[in-house]
Parts: C-alpha cells; sequence; structure tokens
C-alpha cells in the first residue's frame, strides 16, 4: 500500500491517484488553488444567481443540510450572495444530540427550514442490510442526502442547490471531473457511493417494497425535464475551507464535541449521525485509513500540521475498534439497527482486507483485547 | 444424515457443499474412499475429462467402494455434469474409457448425436421435466446452468426425466433406481438448482 | 434453447476494485467483495473475476483471497489473472470457480492451453483475447493486461486457441473498454465467424442498444461489462429486458418480490 508522499492519504481510497512522484491529486488539486482565478468563478456563480433573479418572494435556493458546519456556512453564504434559501435537512440515520441542537441553532440564525425523515424502521432496516452486504451502514444516508433536497428542489420549481465542495476536486477523483461544478444523476450514480447497490436491488434481490423507498430514489429524467433544476457546487466558486467553515459555524452558534471524535481528530465534523464511527471503521476494514487520515491530510495541506507529526497521531489514534461514537456505546447503536455485537464483529471480519493487516499462521486476523487490528504498515 | 461428496480430484467440490450448506443441510468432503463407508447419500462432482476421471477413481481406490454403496447397499448417488457421465458403461472423451456401467448408456461428444451449435453447450437452457420426486417443486421448462461438451448418446425411455434442446435434444436428468444424474449444474443454477439439491437430499 | 448471458465483470487491482479506460487510468472503484455480494444478490447469469497484475507483478493467484470471494458466490464463477499452472487450475475449480480465464501464458506456452483442456476440459478453459487497433488499421493482440503487443492477429489467434481445445473466448477490445461508446462489432463478428467455440463480447458497453448488437450483429454467444454497471444506474436484469424486447432468448432472474 503505496501513501502519498505530502500528505498521507494511502492510494487504497477509491479515485487516488498517486502521480510518478508519489503524489496524490487531492493534494494536487489543492495546489491547483493558486492558479484559479476565484474572482472569476465567484462572478460566475453571482451572474447565475442573477439570471434568475425575479421578484417573486419564492425561495430560490435549496441548502442540503445535516446542521453540519459545511452546511451552516453554506446557509449563511447563500443570503449574503442575495438568495433566498430554504434549508432542507434529510435526518440521518441515528441523530444524535448534538446534531439536532445544531439543526435547532440553523434554524434560529433565521432560516425557513424543511426537515425529511424517512420511514425510521425501513431506514434501520436498510442500515443493517447495507452494512452485511456492501459494508457501508451508511448507504440509505449517501442516497438520501442527494435523493431528498433534489425532490423537494422539483416539487416546489427551486432552481438551484446549492452543495458544499466539490468531492473530487478536494479528495481526489478522475481527472475530467474535478473541475466539474455540477451536480447531477449522473455523479450520484457515478460517485454517490452506491458501492454497486441500486434502489432496484433493494425491491428484486432483498424483499423490499418499492413504496416504502421513495425516498431514495433519484427523480427520473422525465421529473427532471419539467422542471430545471441546478445543483452547484459552492466549493467551484471559492476556495472550500472546512475550518474556516467551523469557525464562521462557531461563531453562529454551532456546537462541537469538545473533544476529538473518536477515530477522528477534530471535534468540529461529523456529529450529526451515531453511525458514523461504524461507517468510518468500515473504511478502515476495507482500505486501510479512517477519518482521521482525511482530517489530517487537509491540516497537511495547509500547513497546518506537519506529515510526521500527522503519521505520529493517526498511529495512536485510527482504526480502533468502535466501541463507542460520539460518548454513545456500540451496542446501543448496534440496538437500533437490532444487530448483536457478536453479528457485527463478523460483518467486520467478512469485509476486512486481510493483505492490510497482521494475521497469525491460519491467516486469522490478530485483534488486541479491545477487538483492534494491527496495520501491516503505516506509510511508505 | 450423513453426505459425503467425493473428492477424486477433479471436482468442484467446494461449490456443492456451499450450496448444500445454504439449504441448512451438512455434507462433507471425502478425501478417499475410506471416508465413505457410512455415507447416507452420496455425490459425485466432475469437472474435466472422462478418461482422467475414471483414471483417478480407478487408481485412488473409490470405483470398487462406489460401487458397492451403490449396487448393493443401494445408496442415492447424484452425480453432476462428468459426474453423471461416470455412470455410463463408456465414453470416447480423449479415448475410449470404460465407465462405472451403473447407467446402460455410452458418452458421446454432442456433435456425435447431431448438434451443429456452437460447443461446449455453455449457459442457461430450458429443461423439460417430467413428473419425479427429485423435480418436485420445480416449474416446467425451467433454466438450468450447463457447461460441457459431451452428453449421453443412447438411454432407454424411462431413465430420462429431463431433456433440453440445444439444437438436437439432450438427455439433462437421468434416473435410474438410486443412481440420479444432471447434466447441468444444480449447484450453480440459482433456486431451481438448490431445489433438485434440496429434494434429493430429502428423498429416502 | 440456450439464453444470451449478460457477464459482469471485475477487474482487481492490488487490494481493490478498479475499472480502466483503454486499459489504463485504472480507478479504484471500491472493494471486491461489496460487488461479489450484490451481483450474486442480483441472480446474475455469470460472473468473471479478473487479477490484472498477476502476470505484470510475476505473482502466483491470490487463492486465499479468491477463495473468500467465491465463498459469497453462488452464480457461475470464472477467474483469470496470472494462471499458469495445471495445480493452479485445480486449487481454483475446487475453492469455487466452475471456469478459469487464461491470457498472457497461452502466448508463452500454447501448449498449456491443451494441457488445461484435456486435463479439466475445454467446457472449463476460456482463452482471454486482449486486442487493439494499430496506426495502420490492423488489428494485434496484446499480453500482460494490454501492455506487451504479441503482434498476433485476434482472428488467428482465437483459432488457435479453439484448435488447442479452449471452450470460449474472451475477446476484450482494450480501445473501446471503459468508454461506453459500444464494443466493436466489427472484429466480433470477425471472431465468431471464425470459431466454433462460443464467444464473450467485452469491452465498451455503455447501454443495452450496445450489448444487443454484439449479439445480433456480432454474433457473440454474450456480453461482458464492467463500467455500465459501477458507474451508471444500468443493471444486468435490465439489460436482459432490453433483450428480450429485441427477441434475444435471456434467462429471467430470480426476484424476491415475484
Amino acid at each position: 500500500m503505496k501513501y502519498c508522499s505530502k500528505c498521507i492519504i494511502p492510494e487504497t481510497r477509491p479515485d487516488q491517484f498517486l502521480d510518478k512522484d508519489g503524489i496524490c491529486n487531492a493534494c494536487k488539486s489543492y495546489e491547483q488553488r493558486k492558479e484559479i482565478d476565484w474572482n472569476k468563478r465567484l462572478d460566475q456563480l453571482k451572474e447565475i444567481i442573477n439570471k434568475n433573479k425575479n421578484n417573486s418572494s419564492k425561495w430560490d435556493c435549496v441548502i442540503p443540510s445535516s446542521g453540519g458546519k459545511d452546511s451552516t456556512y453554506q446557509a449563511i453564504r447563500a443570503k449574503e450572495l442575495g438568495l433566498n434559501p430554504v434549508v432542507v435537512t434529510a435526518t440521518t440515520c441515528d441523530l444524535s444530540d448534538l446534531g439536532k441542537r445544531n439543526i435547532i441553532n440553523l434554524k434560529n440564525l433565521g432560516f425557513d427550514t424543511f426537515e425529511i425523515s424517512p420511514n425510521p424502521k425501513i431506514r434501520a432496516k436498510l442500515n443493517k442490510l447495507c452494512l452485511k452486504e456492501i459494508g457501508d451502514i451508511a448507504w440509505p444516508e449517501h442516497v438520501s442526502i442527494f435523493t431528498i433536497p433534489i425532490r423537494f428542489a422539483l416539487n416546489y420549481k427551486i432552481p438551484m442547490i446549492l452543495w458544499g465542495e466539490n468531492p473530487q476536486f478536494e479528495y481526489g477523483g478522475p481527472n475530467e471531473k474535478i473541475h466539474s461544478n455540477v451536480l447531477d444523476r449522473a455523479w450520484l450514480e457515478e460517485f454517490g457511493g452506491l458501492l454497486g447497490m441500486r434502489v432496484s436491488d433493494l425491491v428484486e434481490s432483498y424483499g423490499f417494497d418499492h413504496r416504502d423507498l421513495y425516498p431514495y430514489n433519484y427523480p427520473s429524467e422525465s421529473e427532471l425535464s419539467e422542471f430545471n433544476v441546478m445543483g452547484l457546487f459552492l466549493g467551484h466558486y471559492e476556495p472550500w475551507d472546512n475550518l474556516r467553515n467551523a469557525e464562521i459555524s462557531k461563531k453562529n452558534g454551532f456546537f462541537t464535541f469538545k473533544k476529538a471524535i473518536e477515530n477522528g481528530y477534530f471535534d468540529s465534523e461529523k456529529l450529526d449521525n451515531h453511525q458514523h464511527g461504524i461507517h468510518d471503521y468500515f473504511k478502515f476494514l476495507k482500505y486501510g485509513f479512517g477519518r482521521a487520515t482525511d482530517q489530517l491530510c487537509f491540516m497537511i495541506r495547509r500547513d497546518l500540521i506537519s506529515r510526521e507529526e500527522a503519521l505520529d497521531y493517526v498511529k495512536k489514534n485510527e482504526g480502533k475498534f468502535p466501541l463507542s461514537y460520539l460518548d454513545k456505546p456500540l451496542e446501543e447503536i448496534l440496538k437500533k439497527i437490532d444487530m448483536s455485537l457478536d453479528e457485527f464483529k463478523k460483518t467486520c471480519d467478512k469485509f476486512t482486507n486481510k493483505k492490510l493487516f497482521e494475521c497469525n499462521q491460519a491467516n486469522e486476523l490478530n485483534k488486541d483485547k479491545f477487538g483492534n487490528l494491527i496495520l501491516k504498515k503505516i506509510d511508505n | 444424515m450423513s453426505v459425503a461428496i467425493l473428492n477424486y480430484g477433479m471436482g468442484n467440490t467446494f461449490s456443492i457443499k456451499h450450496a448444500i450448506k445454504s439449504l441448512g443441510f451438512d455434507a462433507y468432503i471425502a478425501n478417499n474412499p475410506s471416508e465413505i463407508e457410512k455415507a447416507e447419500k452420496i455425490i459425485l462432482p466432475g469437472v474435466g475429462s472422462f478418461a482422467k476421471a475414471m483414471d483417478n477413481l480407478n487408481t485412488r481406490g473409490w470405483t470398487p467402494e462406489i460401487t458397492k454403496l451403490v449396487k448393493e447397499r443401494k445408496i442415492p448417488i447424484l452425480g453432476i455434469c462428468l459426474g453423471m457421465h461416470l455412470f455410463a458403461n463408456s465414453s470416447n472423451e480423449i479415448k475410449k474409457t470404460k465407465g462405472l456401467s451403473f447407467i446402460n448408456g455410452d458418452v458421446v461428444k454432442l456433435n456425435e448425436i447431431g448438434c451443429q451449435n456452437k460447443l461446449p453447450h455453455v449457459g442457461w437452457n430450458e429443461v423439460k421435466l417430467k413428473k419425479d420426486l427429485i423435480l418436485n417443486d420445480i416449474d416446467q421448462n425451467s433454466d438450468f446452468y450447463f457447461v460441457h461438451s459431451y452428453c449421453y448418446k443412447n438411454l432407454k425411455d424411462d431413465v430420462i426425466i429431463g431433456t433440453t434442446n440445444y439444437g438436437v435434444e439432450i438427455i439433462s436428468i437421468i434416473k435410474y433406481n438410486n443412481v440420479i444424474g444432471t447434466q447441468f449444474h444444480p449447484e450453480k443454477s440459482s433456486l431451481v438448482g438448490k431445489k433438485i439439491l434440496k429434494n434429493f437430499l430429502e428423498i429416502s | 434453447m440456450l439464453k444470451t448471458r449478460v457477464i459482469p465483470t471485475m477487474l482487481w487491482k492490488d487490494l481493490s476494485l478498479v475499472k480502466g479506460i483503454g486499459f489504463n487510468s485504472w480507478r479504484r472503484v471500491g472493494s471486491v467483495m461489496p460487488a461479489v455480494k450484490i451481483y450474486n444478490s442480483r441472480d446474475v447469469d455469470e460472473l468473471i473475476l479478473l487479477d490484472i497484475t498477476a502476470t505484470i507483478d510475476d505473482r502466483e493467484p491470490d487463492e486465499e483471497t479468491i477463495k473468500s470471494f467465491a465463498s459469497e458466490c453462488f452464480v457461475p464463477l470464472t477467474i483469470g489473472g496470472g494462471i499458469k499452472k495445471i495445480s493452479q487450475i485445480e486449487y481454483l475449480l475446487s475453492s469455487g470457480a466452475d471456469k478459469i480465464s487464461i491470457n498472457s501464458h497461452s502466448y508463452i506456452d500454447p501448449m498449456f492451453i491443451k494441457n488445461a483442456s484435456d486435463y479439466f476440459g475445454s467446457q472449463c478453459i476460456v482463452s482471454s483475447i486482449d486486442f487493439k487497433k494499430l496506426d495502420d488499421g490492423k488489428y494485434t493482440c496484446f499480453s500482460n493486461s494490454g501492455t506487451k503487443n504479441m503482434n498476433t492477429e485476434p482472428v488467428e489467434w482465437a483459432k488457435k486457441m479453439e484448435q488447442l481445445g479452449c471452450g470460449e473466448i474472451l475477446l476484450t477490445s482494450i480501445d473501446l473498454d471503459g468508454s461506453q461508446k459500444g464494443y466493436d462489432i466489427e472484429v466480433i463478428k470477425k471472431v465468431s465467424d471464425a470459431v466454433k467455440i462460443p464467444v464473450i463480447a467485452s469491452g465498451g458497453a455503455g447501454n443495452y442498444e450496445h450489448m444487443i448488437s454484439a449479439i445480433k450483429d456480432g454474433g457473440a454467444s454474450a456480453v461482458a461489462a464492467a463500467s455500465i454497471f459501477h458507474f451508471t444506474d444500468k443493471t444486468p436484469a435490465k439489460a436482459k429486458e432490453a433483450m428480450k424486447d429485441k427477441n434475444i432468448p435471456v434467462r429471467d432472474c430470480f426476484k424476491v418480490n415475484q
């Protein structure tokens, strides 16, 4: 497993590429920022906004939000840009108290807000199924954070959705997509983290009633053709900065965890869903890195931490068996999706890429008393 | 119930055991003839050539053991693909080779019975079924997975319980008392294939 | 009658499931296990899993890992990548593989195809042929994951492989692979006409019409595809529905809600 020589992301991450000097595409995108004419891009956004402007009192922009620091920033920014936004929250799979408080905070900052919660019983079934079948508990969330805002925009004939960063630009993606400003159905199919699972599979192969899956369906081509909704990445028009977003959100009442999240580095992101810990852990089992690595790469690129310090932190704090998340014990989190700890452990093993971790002679994973795995090596 | 899957060096024993396990039954892989002494049912898989398979069965001491269990003790045996061919009197695959002679017939290449289609016959094809316990609860003309170039040439009608069209009529399921054979791979034939396995495991 | 098959292909590089364009710019799509499980749950006709760096790395097939994938798989499975010994084929067949695909080693030792076919039967030996169009308009085969020009014309090579006893040809256009622009119908047809064994069309599927064309115009017995299934919402089941509409006989997949 090779690591970027600049940050610490390994090449196992989907859509990550290392060039001949061993530098990853996300680091290179970051360097490209200097060459981008951000003023020009911001003007382009303002032009789009102006084109859509009229005297109507209707909402002209959807801000998809989980109540997180990024969407809090996006909502504030939208108003600054002269838009009349409505905040649309697709409830997370296991909404935390912090998440609830931050949603309320965002409302109280002065925004029209809609909260749409898909049937939690179906949600929990999907969480469990997707964890067992594709090793991703967050599939329903990955899908609904896109489908719900777009459906809302279509229904209310709102011409714009303002998303956050372009993930292909920020974290790595195919070259032809890193400067894309648009999020549409094709984007969701290619990058939406679906891991091959389609809504049609849930109906045909796993016995779900298609009516229970309506919130997870992206609108069809014909529905989309009835009204034009443009999904734009705000991060295409201005340099995206998680820390800036956190600072601005905090100034506006955003609540943090006050300590680093389990297996992470920051205290200001991934605060809205207790299942994040499981999701991040499975990333670790499949690819050998977790949330702390992502967050520290962000810091390294901005010269806020050295590569050595980042590696040191990751070695000590990342990839631990997720005994809790946001202080909620694992067993309680699993209870919500009707999964036993034993079943959970077996599922973890099934999706672990054994090549990355130390195993005994019988090719069984070596685990310490807490159930933690040991990466064969960290760094090049 | 003790179900033995014979490992004579030429078969996809893992897939068969895997399929049986998924049905909630248990089967063990017998690696040498002494291990089938107490078997109540036998599965004879087969991937490869007839000549090599018979050579393995003969030289590894399987032939007398299997014959004893099948002919004397009338233990139900399911032969899959090449496994089904091995029940024949002979086959001319590679060279003319004597089989186990549980079934009175011979195995030849598909084109020798008039098949002019591309060979091997590989993919999903329908089976016309006769009524039989082994075929309980299976829809007429269900698709099963075939992957073979040889087949039975001449069998009595009462031994044939399933046929398939591939340019010519191919014998796809046979049954003669306790000897059952499928030309297709039930362990890879989705639900209908598993039903055949289940029926075999449940017949007495 | 025999049904036309739609076969998802999974390419495996180092530790990940990958997909490329023109056998290049390999993108990590995720990990192999979820893909195996999804396709298995969809009850696909067959699956192909190819380890694309085994030959380049001069590595043995990763039998342990392949076995772990096969244990999640109840559909017919073809395994390929770095196969050059009878013992490897033996192990893989006893670990859940139904067919073995051989590419690079067939150029180094063509008799290996004969030996393998004699030993295991031609029905489980698939000859994988990757081809490219050169500047002069001629087609040639490449080995080692599209990196070595073997200076052999695909039709001739297919005939040779057939003579040596392989049971099927997996025919992949390197140029079109990952492009989603359609299969190379011309070459597919030339090869399908030249051999009496089934040909699986591979490389370039972007929509269901492409697949239909590979069967109707190209004479292929089956179609293989990867990008279309990884990156779009198209599925093997819908592909077969489209084929059914055009009177191509296909198998109905098992559906829970039937």
